[in-house]
Order: C-alpha cells, then sequence, then structure tokens
C-alpha cells in the first residue's frame, strides 16, 4: 500500500473534478486494483475535525509514513508573507505543505496552481501566489530551487488547467507500483511522457496548418481552418498529450474549435490577459504571427509560409469537418 | 506585495469557511459562518481584456466551471448587444444542463452520502446496508455513481473540447461547429448514462414513471410501490434519511430565489437584461413568506456590514465597491467574513436573505402562470408547504433534476439544426454593461461587468455559496445556511456529523472548518473540517 494525501491551496477544485472524470485507471481503481491508500482528501476524505487533524498531524511529524504528497492549487504566501489568507486547519496551509512535503516519498504537483501559480498569480497578484517549485517560468517557488523529496526527487510537475485525469491517475500509478525510475521529467519538471509532444500533435487542424489555411470565424466557422493564424491557438507552442491522450475520452479544444490557450505553459494565462490579447492572434506588420512554432524563425518561416500558400491544394481552402 | 492583503471578496467560492454554532441541551442556537480564502478574481479581471472573463471566471470554480462560462458569456452578451444563433443558446443550454447531470451523482456520492455511513449512525436498522452502498471508493453505488458521473461531461466536451474548464461560449454563439456524429454520439452517451445510473441505480424505474410524483404524498406512495422502488438508492435514500432524521432539521429560511437558466432559443436571440426572465426555460423568481415575486437584478444588493470591507451597508453589484480592511481591524468594527451577504431587496417587503439552490430552483418551478416554454413543477412547492424544507428535502430536491434535465438535453440535442448558424460575430464595443446569470448545479450565478476603453472597468460576481454562506447583514439578519443551522440536534458533540449534513445539503463551495461552542461554558468542543465543493 503506497499511502497518499492530497491537499488544496488557493485551487478550485478543478483537478479533483478533472481526477473524478479518470476512467483509465478511474479514481476508485487506484483504491481497489492499484493499493493506493488515499489516506486523506478535501473533497473525498472521511474523517473530521480533531481526527482529520491527528492524521494530518500523524504524517506531518513523520510518525506514519507518507508515500505521495499530492498538492492542488497555489501556496498562498499572503498577507505578508504570512500565509493567513489560507488558513487550514488552524494554521497557515504553505506551513502544512512544508511539514508534509518534506516527509514525503514523492511530492506531485497538480495543476497549473500547484506548479507555477496559475491564474491567481496573474498580475496583480492580490494573494501571493507562488508554485511549489516554480512561481511562472522562474525556479525556486515555495519550496525553493534546489529542493528534494526524501526518494531524491524535485517536485513532479502535472501541468494543465485542469491536468487531465488520465496524466494524474497514471503517474499516481507509476509511483505507487515502483516505476518513478521510468517518469523521465523535461526541464520543467513534467513527465516527458506526456509533455514531450505539443498540443498539436495529434490535431484534426494539422493539414490546414501545414497548407496555412486559417479558420476565419467561429461557430460553423470552424468546419474548416487552423486556429494558429487568427485565434490566438497556441498549439504549436504549447507541450501537451492533449490530441493524443483526448478529453473526457471525446474531443479536446482545438478539435472542438476552441484555440489552445497553453494552459501546460507556466505563463498561462498568457499576456496576463491584456485588451485585445484574447482569442487574437498577436501578429508583427499585421500579418505574420508574433509568436511562431517552437523553434522556427520569423525569416524561414514567413517563405514557408509564403510556399505553402502558394502550393496549398483546393480542398485546403474548404470546409472539411462538415455535417 | 504589502497591498495584496487588499483582496476581492472571493470568499464567496471555492475555498475555506469557519462556523461557528452555539449548542444548548444538544440543539444548535446560533450560527456564524466565516469565508476565510481568498484569490482576487475580480481584482486580476479589472483593466484586462472584456473577454478574459471567459478563460478566468472558469477558474473560481473547478465544480461549476461551466456555470461561470455561461453567466459569463451571457454578460458579456448583453453587454455588446449580441446576435446569438439558436443553435447557440441550444449548445448553450446542454452543456449548462450537463455539468450539471455530472454534479448531481458525484455530489451525492462523494461528498453527501457517505456521511450516512457514519457511526454516528450504528443504531439505524439500516446502516449496514448504508455502509454497503455509500462507503467511499468502495460502495456499490458510490463506485458507479462517481465513475457513470463523468459520462454527461463527455457531452460537454464534444462541443467544448473538455470539461472542466473550456472557454468555448463566446458572444455571438459557440466556438464549435458540430456535425452529425457528434449529436449522434451525444445522444448515446446520455441515454447510456441515464439508464445505467439515473434509472438503474438511481429510481429503480423509468424516468417519466419518476417525474408522474407532482407531491409528497405521491413521492412516499412511490417508495412503497414496488420492491425496484424501495430497494433503489432513491428509495433508499428516502428511508434511511426519514429513520436517521434528515428531514427533522436543516430548515433555514424557507425563503428561495432563482435567477433560473436555459433560455428558449427563438426567444433570445437578442439577449438583453430585460428580455430575459421571459426567454428563460427554467424560471426565475422569488418566494418569500409564502408568496412568489418577479426576479429582477436591479433588485440584487450585496451589504458588507459584517465583512471585511471599508464600511458598511449594501450596494448593487454594477456600483460594488471592495475595499478590504485588514480582518484584525474588521473584528474589532464586528465583521468576521471575507464573503459579502448578498440580499434581495423586495419592493415594499425590504431586504431579505434568500436561499440559492436546487430546492430554490424547484419551489420556484411551482411559480403559477409559466409561458408555454416554461418548466412547471409542483413538486417541491408542494413539499416544502407540507413537510417543510430540510436536510432530505434539499437533498431530493437536487437529485430530481436529473430526470427533468435528462429530458430538456435530450431535446434540445433533437433539436439542433446543423446546417445553421452556430455564431454571428459581434461588434466588440469599447463600452458597456451586462448582467448575465444562470444556476450553478448549487444555485443562482450571476456576474455584472462593466467595459471602458475596450477594457473591464468593473466586475462582479456573485455566487450562490455566497448567497447561503454569507454572514449577518446590516439589519443583524443571520445568512441563510447560519440560520439553518438554528434548531440543528448535536447527538454527539465531539462528531457533530448532523452540521456536516446541513452545509453539504446547501452543496457549498467550501472546505467549512467547523467549531463547536457550548452555549453555557462558551468551551470549544470540536472541530472538524466539513468536505466541500463549490
Amino acid at each position: 500500500m503506497a499511502s497518499l494525501l492530497w491537499f488544496q491551496g488557493g485551487a478550485c477544485s478543478g483537478n479533483t473534478m478533472s481526477f473524478l472524470n479518470a476512467e483509465e485507471p478511474s479514481a476508485c481503481d487506484l483504491v481497489t486494483d492499484f493499493g493506493i491508500d488515499i489516506a486523506w482528501h478535501p473533497s473525498l476524505g472521511m474523517e473530521m475535525g480533531e481526527n482529520a487533524q491527528r492524521l494530518f498531524w500523524s504524517f506531518a511529524r513523520g510518525e506514519r509514513p507518507l508515500d505521495i504528497f499530492v498538492f492542488e492549487g497555489t501556496v498562498i504566501m499572503g498577507p505578508n508573507g504570512s500565509g493567513r489568507y489560507d488558513l487550514f486547519a488552524d494554521r497557515p496551509m504553505k506551513d502544512w505543505v512544508t511539514d508534509l512535503a518534506n516527509q514525503a516519498q514523492i511530492v506531485v504537483a497538480i495543476g497549473d496552481c500547484a506548479c507555477w501559480g496559475g491564474i491567481p498569480a496573474t498580475a496583480p497578484n492580490p494573494t501571493d501566489s507562488v508554485g511549489l517549485q516554480y512561481l511562472k517560468r522562474n525556479k525556486g517557488g515555495f519550496l525553493g530551487a534546489d529542493w528534494r523529496s526524501k526518494a531524491g526527487l524535485p517536485v513532479i510537475n502535472i501541468p494543465g488547467c485542469p491536468a487531465h485525469p488520465d496524466w494524474v491517475t497514471q503517474i499516481l500509478v507509476a509511483v505507487a507500483s515502483g516505476r518513478t525510475a521510468d517518469i523521465a521529467l523535461d526541464d520543467l519538471q513534467r513527465p516527458q511522457t506526456f509533455f514531450k509532444t505539443f498540443t498539436q500533435t495529434g490535431c484534426t487542424r494539422v493539414q490546414y496548418f501545414e497548407w496555412k489555411e486559417s479558420t476565419e470565424e467561429f461557430g460553423q466557422g470552424t468546419r474548416k481552418g487552423c486556429l494558429f493564424y487568427e485565434m490566438g491557438c497556441r498549439g504549436p507552442l504549447t507541450h501537451s498529450p492533449c490530441n493524443r491522450i483526448l478529453w473526457n475520452r471525446q474531443s479536446s479544444k482545438t478539435r472542438a474549435g476552441m484555440p489552445c490557450t497553453g494552459c501546460t505553459e507556466p505563463e498561462f494565462p498568457f499576456f496576463d490577459l491584456a485588451p485585445g490579447t484574447v482569442f487574437k492572434t498577436q501578429k508583427v506588420f499585421g500579418a505574420i504571427p508574433k509568436e511562431l512554432p517552437e523553434g522556427a524563425d520569423h525569416l524561414t518561416y514567413t517563405a514557408h509560409a509564403a510556399a505553402a500558400r502558394v502550393a496549398a491544394p483546393k480542398w485546403a481552402r474548404e470546409d472539411m469537418f462538415v455535417v | 506585495m504589502a497591498t495584496d492583503l487588499h483582496i476581492s471578496p472571493l470568499g464567496r467560492v471555492e475555498g475555506d469557511l469557519d462556523v461557528r454554532v452555539m449548542v444548548d441541551d444538544g440543539v444548535v442556537t446560533d450560527a456564524w459562518t466565516t469565508a476565510g480564502m481568498f484569490r482576487g478574481f475580480e481584482m486580476i479581471l479589472k483593466g484586462k481584456d472584456p473577454q478574459a472573463g471567459l478563460i478566468v471566471t472558469p477558474r473560481i470554480c473547478g465544480i461549476c466551471g461551466g456555470s461561470h462560462l455561461t453567466k459569463t458569456v451571457y454578460a458579456l452578451d448583453t453587454a455588446w448587444r449580441t446576435e446569438v444563433p439558436p443553435n447557440a443558446t441550444l449548445i448553450r443550454n446542454i452543456a449548462q444542463a450537463c455539468e450539471t447531470l455530472q454534479s448531481i451523482p458525484r455530489w451525492f456520492y462523494a461528498l453527501f452520502a457517505i456521511d450516512l455511513t457514519n457511526k454516528n449512525y450504528a443504531k439505524a436498522k439500516e446502516y449496514d446496508e448504508a455502509v454497503r452502498r455509500f462507503a467511499p471508493f468502495v460502495g456499490t453505488g458510490y463506485e458507479k455513481g462517481v465513475t457513470l458521473s463523468g459520462k454527461p461531461v463527455e457531452i460537454y466536451a464534444i462541443f467544448g473540447g473538455q470539461w472542466p474548464h473550456s472557454s468555448f461560449m463566446v458572444p455571438g454563439g459557440v466556438m464549435c461547429g458540430p456535425t452529425l456524429s457528434d449529436v449522434t454520439r451525444s445522444i448515446a452517451i446520455l441515454e447510456y448514462w441515464k439508464d445505467e445510473w439515473l434509472e438503474k441505480e438511481w429510481l429503480g424505474c423509468s424516468v417519466d414513471r419518476w417525474l408522474e410524483n407532482k407531491t409528497w404524498d405521491d413521492v412516499l406512495a412511490w417508495v412503497e410501490e414496488n420492491e425496484s422502488h424501495y430497494n433503489s438508492d432513491c428509495g433508499f435514500f428516502i428511508r434511511y434519511a426519514m429513520e436517521t432524521g434528515l428531514d427533522k432539521f436543516g430548515a433555514g429560511f424557507g425563503n428561495y430565489f432563482a435567477t433560473g437558466t436555459f433560455w428558449n432559443p427563438d426567444e433570445y436571440t437578442h439577449p438583453t437584461i430585460e428580455g430575459r426572465n421571459r426567454a428563460l426555460i427554467t424560471r426565475s423568481g422569488v418566494y418569500q413568506d409564502g408568496q412568489y415575486y418577479e426576479f429582477d437584478q436591479a433588485n440584487v444588493r450585496e451589504d458588507h456590514t459584517h465583512s471585511f470591507y471599508e464600511g458598511a451597508g449594501a450596494l448593487h453589484p454594477f456600483d460594488g465597491r471592495t475595499v478590504p480592511v485588514d480582518p484584525a481591524e474588521g473584528q474589532k468594527q464586528g465583521k468576521y467574513s471575507w464573503a459579502k451577504s448578498p440580499r434581495y431587496e423586495i419592493p415594499g417587503v425590504g431586504m431579505k436573505p434568500l436561499e440559492a439552490g436546487p430546492l430554490a430552483r424547484q419551489v420556484v418551478a411551482g411559480k403559477p402562470d409559466p409561458l408555454p416554454w416554461q418548466d412547471y413543477d409542483p413538486l417541491f412547492h408542494n413539499a416544502v408547504t407540507t413537510i417543510g424544507p430540510s436536510v432530505m428535502v434539499r437533498v431530493m430536491a437536487r437529485m430530481h433534476e436529473a430526470a427533468k434535465y435528462y429530458k430538456l438535453v435530450r431535446s434540445w440535442l433533437d433539436q439542433v439544426d446543423l446546417h445553421e448558424k452556430f455564431y454571428v460575430k459581434p461588434v466588440e464595443h469599447e463600452e458597456g454593461q451586462g448582467f448575465g446569470a444562470t444556476e450553478a448545479a448549487r444555485g443562482a450565478l450571476a456576474d455584472w461587468i462593466k467595459i471602458k476603453d475596450g477594457k473591464i472597468e468593473n466586475y462582479q460576481v456573485v455566487t450562490p455559496t455566497a448567497w447561503n454562506i454569507g454572514p449577518r447583514d446590516g439589519n443583524n439578519v443571520n445568512g441563510p445556511m447560519e440560520q439553518a443551522f438554528v434548531g440543528s440536534p448535536i447527538a454527539d458533540t465531539t462528531d457533530p456529523v448532523e452540521l456536516g449534513h446541513v452545509a453539504r445539503s446547501f452543496d457549498s463551495c467550501l472546505v467549512c472548518t467547523v467549531h463547536v461552542y457550548d452555549a453555557k461554558t462558551r468551551k470549544e468542543m470540536s472541530r472538524f473540517v466539513v468536505n466541500g465543493n463549490c
């Protein structure tokens, strides 16, 4: 049995809700088939009051071994570094995080907030929120850049707003079943098996991207085209498996006509949601996307795009996702 | 950032709630609710892109994020004076309803029913059966209910890409252009969920048979009608609730309101604040002291006398001001919560605290004189006027909506015209003000937006949790949940599960820390966390 404790800081519970959508494996499977002992969870735990506090303290003091500490939500530092804007079980949540993270074999940050601060850390960051080991792209966060868990690992970041349930349950099963060594992390401490690919990998609109054909408007307009050129889609710039491991087993935002907002990257929400940036591609000279697919440069991109447009076959200008 | 002590009133959303109650001879005599965690969303929205709310407000609450999106888009539709084609309204209705259909079993099994296995009920005749059905992760009802609760939001994902946290509703319509396959798959998933959970597990009968129940006596007769009803999770819950007394406490004021939701696609092609009530399918309304009143957003107030904000009194959300004070200072002025106290000014009656939620919606559904497309349903008006409101009645109102919303979603899926528009590109006006509201699973949810110079000048979100858990107002009148605690029996003061039942029957959006005090000794008897979600 691997013991697991799940706490929420400055959270919306979206990752918990996402987690409960899991099927392969499901949240119940973790307990019944994979031997994970979910000792407590804010939405699912049985223990209340004194009993819950006794349980938390037994982990915090190391009297009971803690294999996996899952944290959802930001670590709230305000006001003035006191953490009093998020009191939990009679103390600032940040103090629980310190104690529990240091007792855990593995610490898993679930969702953008826990990874890098997410939406609550958007300017002006009213609560002084940080992620466990990052604030946006800056390493450090709450625990510090050099922090390591008892098993010698940094925080495993499973970002996304929310994280996909299968990313969560599959990593938890890997950790609980002794496959931690198989989890290679990228330079943002994300499991590469999920985050090496791009959101665009597997997107049904990728042929339109190839021939530089844009979606012109939402709704019926998304029957054709790529959302990157006008609608602000960040699919080619964002690392996630959203189009490999589908959402709710059915679809993805880009497949359904919604631009990727880049929610697995530390900068989400991009441009701090400044006027003119929501669902609109930022451009230079009024035509060329300001941010290009990762690794591309403006000169070769522009030449490539011009050639692609000239070479585009007729069908690439037509609706493909028809009734 | 010292100024970050001054944050928006996000106690109304997902966060921590402290509840203090006075107990006298085993009965709660008074209660105080204190919202305790803040994330500053309204503050983050100021000065941002007018559409920023489409991305930000769903993240206020991961449980009802789709509802946040729904009311945010209508606030923008009314502010920008858009055209919304009928198909877009249908898809929005479907998505909003599917989020609630997801929430019904998930909330019941994962959040509410596990308390029915509390050892305080070990003496109940059916205790072992309650444990068999409702024990966390392994209960027969729990495992099936929680796992199948993911099905309705698969439909959300077909149209919106994912659930939770899509932003696929935009001013002028929706982002998707569905295909025949999308609609067919959605119908198949909906029917699967209806067959496998709603009818097989929960009801033990057809949806149509359940909906024949028009009075509480009908419901009681239904339970006894056959073994299938009697042994369904619904039949069992009603019997167990009555055995353990959940029909005897948690009443609250008995006054309700709903902003309503779901729009007749042909009646709301040009959304306006004034035209909203008429276009609704699930109606808005106010129920106070047995009288029905029309709902008008102009009569909503937020009182902050006992909230950690400067000054006292009540303002309309368009003029909402949020100037926080240090809680240490605020406490000296008698303030005790970060939540404001939403109230409703009934013309000629006064400013009233009103309960929001499924029971409120279903009482409002009994309001006379519906328009032809509007829901009329007398069952819960009958229940509150015969057996009276309680924890049990609040739970049953919520579960009742599963059957009703299933039928609505099915009819909307059948109405989608794949060859027509799903979006009409709007003019993005530099100035405007808008109001959008819907019914999240747990009650009325609304946004007020002011746009100036192409950016957000003011943004106010009033959540059902604020309506229900807000503190006393300027007249020292309790908030609805505070009032609902009053009269609760406490069998075991070291484990006051009854308070958990009351709090969870509201499905407040909070992880509540409840402090129990003895009215005589003022000694804190126990302290526990009420697990909760939005």
